[in-house]
């Protein structure tokens, strides 16, 4: 038996390959050139461990929304980078250096995200305006930390690789991102915790009354998407060897954006994991075609948002639906179904 | 086999590249890389580059530039076009510590590099500044403390911590200023972030924080253009001393006003001109020489020092500060 296709998993499919496609075409082959390809899968798990959390915090429904993700990304590679410095040589000890650095940036993410879980759950803080708080509060203290001017992490090769280095020709941090990604579609999909988080977010008030540990959920939600700050921010590290409290923030908007656009609904309860990476594909194909175009970055956030809006009307209507039965009736008034043998 | 949509997808993007692969060789790209794009300094930098373009004819010379004021989306603009395999980037970074991973990644694939705006860049082949910038930060100082007649309180704005040049223009102006005992500066280097707008409600802030404040130091393009505004609103036209970097024709109102005392800047063409110029050279693998002409207004008789990487610090002669009397001999 056929199963139904979703159509905004198809859509985004489709868009992949139509923007792949066309840019191929218009840069005369340029662009699937494999360094290429490489860059750009280089430059997309920032916004896409950004964009995992966004998912993660509106699934669990009441308005659930992250506006501190970068913020705590900065934060963490700021915070990691002066305290990792003082303590560990990057020259001496280069692989001690790089863990360290990691471990400490992701748990000040983690941190970061309990922080913005215990104002939710506890005090019953509405997400956008906690995390707003949060936002202003972490780009403080990193401002606080670093001074102003960006904090040099040190090249150690470790970190090096993880940011600039291959395996079998695919960047190390996409493969991170893409793992991360398994990981949590995989928490979200199977695990008790994810199933009871897409029902608290689908409706908060039953789930009380099934008697459902909301707080614990709330927290670890939003712990698990400060993780993802910190994980961004080892990665921003990585690949810019200096860290600033004032890095990506235009990144706040696009993590949503392409949160919205992977058809995770803003209310709660539900969001695909595959169609968030997708999504987050989809957007880096269409900025980098762009930038290859040499069109102005202006257009790029007009083109973003015309995206978002055909995606949502597919969505909504189900143009997508219609406009398949209309393309089969052609295609089968183009070409007749084959004469069926007669059973008689 | 029943031909899918997928085998169609494929067997296109196939075509696609061995289209490429037939196609000959195209001409050198320079690609100017900005600040961000849209705003005046930076659409007369643009003049420049077209200018360059034009004249020419044996490269492809273009700008583009974030439509944010965000390093980040610099950054991607960077990565874009180092995969395209420009054969130049000449960069104005918005923040240089960065984009040195990037650049070293366009040096690695045979780019060459040229930025502006940038004397502590180690990746890059050559960064040309218009002038020393420890000696603008003082010429604007100085135009401002003879308004201020050597005594009062006195603020610095930047387009941000992180912009090189601006924090050493206004590091200039403060030991300038502490040449003279009555100056005392108050609330320095505030970030502007390029938007008049913000610097507008910054100026206000400190005008009402301070309202003894006798002058203000700006950095950014727009920074004279939101503190004059507020200055003007305030009625202080006049009477408080406003000087920084800033083009002539947006800030005309304002100067004849009295609202800003006076403008310093260098012509972002002849920047534009500059950087694509000496990219030409590298790319043409001739030598940068101490005291060369670069062909170029104000950057006839270069110095060509070494910079803090493996490349050389050019610096021009290219410092324009103009008032009142001044200022119509340059709107451009």
């Amino acid at each position: 038996m056929k199963s139904k296709a979703d159509p905004q998993l198809v859509f985004l499919v489709g868009i992949n390959l139509l923007v792949l496609l066309s840019a191929s075409l218009l840069s005369k082959g340029a662009f699937i050139d494999p360094y290429n390809l490489q860059s750009m899968a280089a430059q997309l798990p920032e916004l896409g461990l950004l964009a995992i959390g966004v998912m993660l915090a509106m699934s669990s429904g009441n308005g659930g929304i992250d506006l501190s993700g970068i913020a705590l990304a900065n934060l963490s590679g700021v915070f990691s980078a002066t305290v990792v410095t003082a303590f560990v040589s990057v020259d001496q000890a280069p692989v001690l250096f790089t863990l360290a650095f990691a471990g400490i940036a992701m748990c000040t993410g983690l941190v970061g995200g309990v922080v913005n879980g215990l104002l939710i759950s506890r005090l019953g803080l509405t997400p956008i305006l906690c995390t707003l708080g949060t936002q202003l509060l972490f780009t403080g203290l990193a401002v606080v930390l670093s001074g102003g001017p960006s904090v040099r992490v040190g090249s150690a090769d470790l970190l090096m690789e993880i940011g600039n280095g291959l395996w079998f020709g695919v960047p190390i941090s996409f493969l991170i991102f893409l793992l991360i990604a398994l990981l949590v579609g995989a928490v979200l999909k199977y695990s008790p915790f994810g199933i009871r988080l897409f029902l608290m977010g689908t409706n908060p008030k039953a789930a009380r009354f099934a008697g459902f540990a909301q707080e614990r959920l709330l927290i670890t939600t939003y712990a698990l998407c400060g993780t993802m700050a910190g994980v961004a921010g080892v990665l921003i590290a990585s690949r810019n060897v200096n860290v600033k409290w004032d890095y990506g923030q235009s990144y706040l908007l696009i993590a949503i954006l392409i949160t919205v656009m992977a058809g995770v609904k803003p209310e709660g309860g539900y969001g695909r994991m595959t169609c968030l990476f997708l999504s987050t594909t989809a957007l880096q194909l269409l900025s980098s075609m762009l930038n290859f175009l040499d069109v102005p970055n202006f257009f790029r956030d007009c083109a973003w948002g015309a995206l978002l809006l055909i995606f949502l009307a597919f969505g909504r209507y189900e143009l997508f639906a219609r406009a398949r039965e209309k393309g089969l009736q052609f295609i089968s008034w183009v070409r007749p179904p084959p004469a069926h043998k007669s059973h008689s | 086999m029943k031909l899918k949509p997928v085998h169609a997808a494929i067997a296109a993007v196939l075509l696609a590249t061995s289209v490429g692969a037939l196609n000959a060789q195209d001409k050198p790209t320079i690609a100017t890389v900005v600040k961000i794009s849209g705003i005046p300094w930076f659409n007369r930098m643009e003049v420049g580059v077209k200018e360059y373009a034009s004249t020419t004819p044996t490269v492809n010379a273009s700008q583009s530039g974030p439509a944010t004021s965000d390093a980040a989306q610099q950054l991607k603009i960077i990565d874009d076009l180092i995969a395209r395999k420009v054969s130049a980037l000449a960069v104005v970074p918005m923040d240089p510590t960065v984009i040195e991973g990037a650049l070293k990644r366009a040096m690695d694939r045979g780019i060459v590099v040229v930025t502006h705006e940038a004397d502590t860049q180690k990746n890059t082949h050559a960064d040309i500044e218009a002038f020393d910038n420890a000696a603008y930060g003082v010429a604007l100082n100085e135009k401002l403390s003879s308004c201020m007649g050597n005594k009062g309180k006195w603020t610095s704005f930047v387009g941000s911590l992180g912009s090189r040049t601006h924090i050493q223009w206004v590091e200039a102006g403060a030991a300038n200023a502490k040449k003279h005992a009555g100056m005392t500066l108050v609330d320095a280097k505030n970030e502007s972030f390029d938007d008049a707008n913000k610097t507008y409600e910054k100026a206000k802030e400190i005008l009402r924080k301070h309202p003894d404040i006798a002058g203000f130091q700006g950095s950014a393009g727009n920074d004279v253009i939101g503190i004059g505004r507020a200055v003007e609103e305030a009625g202080l036209a006049g009477k408080v001393c406003v000087v920084g970097t800033g083009l002539a024709t947006p800030s005309a109102k304002l100067i004849e006003s009295g609202a800003i005392t006076a403008i310093g800047f260098w012509d972002p063409k002849d920047a534009g001109l500059a950087m694509n110029k000496t990219a030409k050279l590298l790319l043409d693998k001739k030598p940068l020489t101490n005291g060369m002409n670069l062909g170029v207004k104000g950057y006839e008789k270069v110095s060509v020092t070494k910079g803090p990487g493996a490349g050389y610090l050019i610096v021009g002669n290219a410092m324009v500060i103009a008032d009142k009397s001044t200022y119509k001999n340059y709107l451009f």
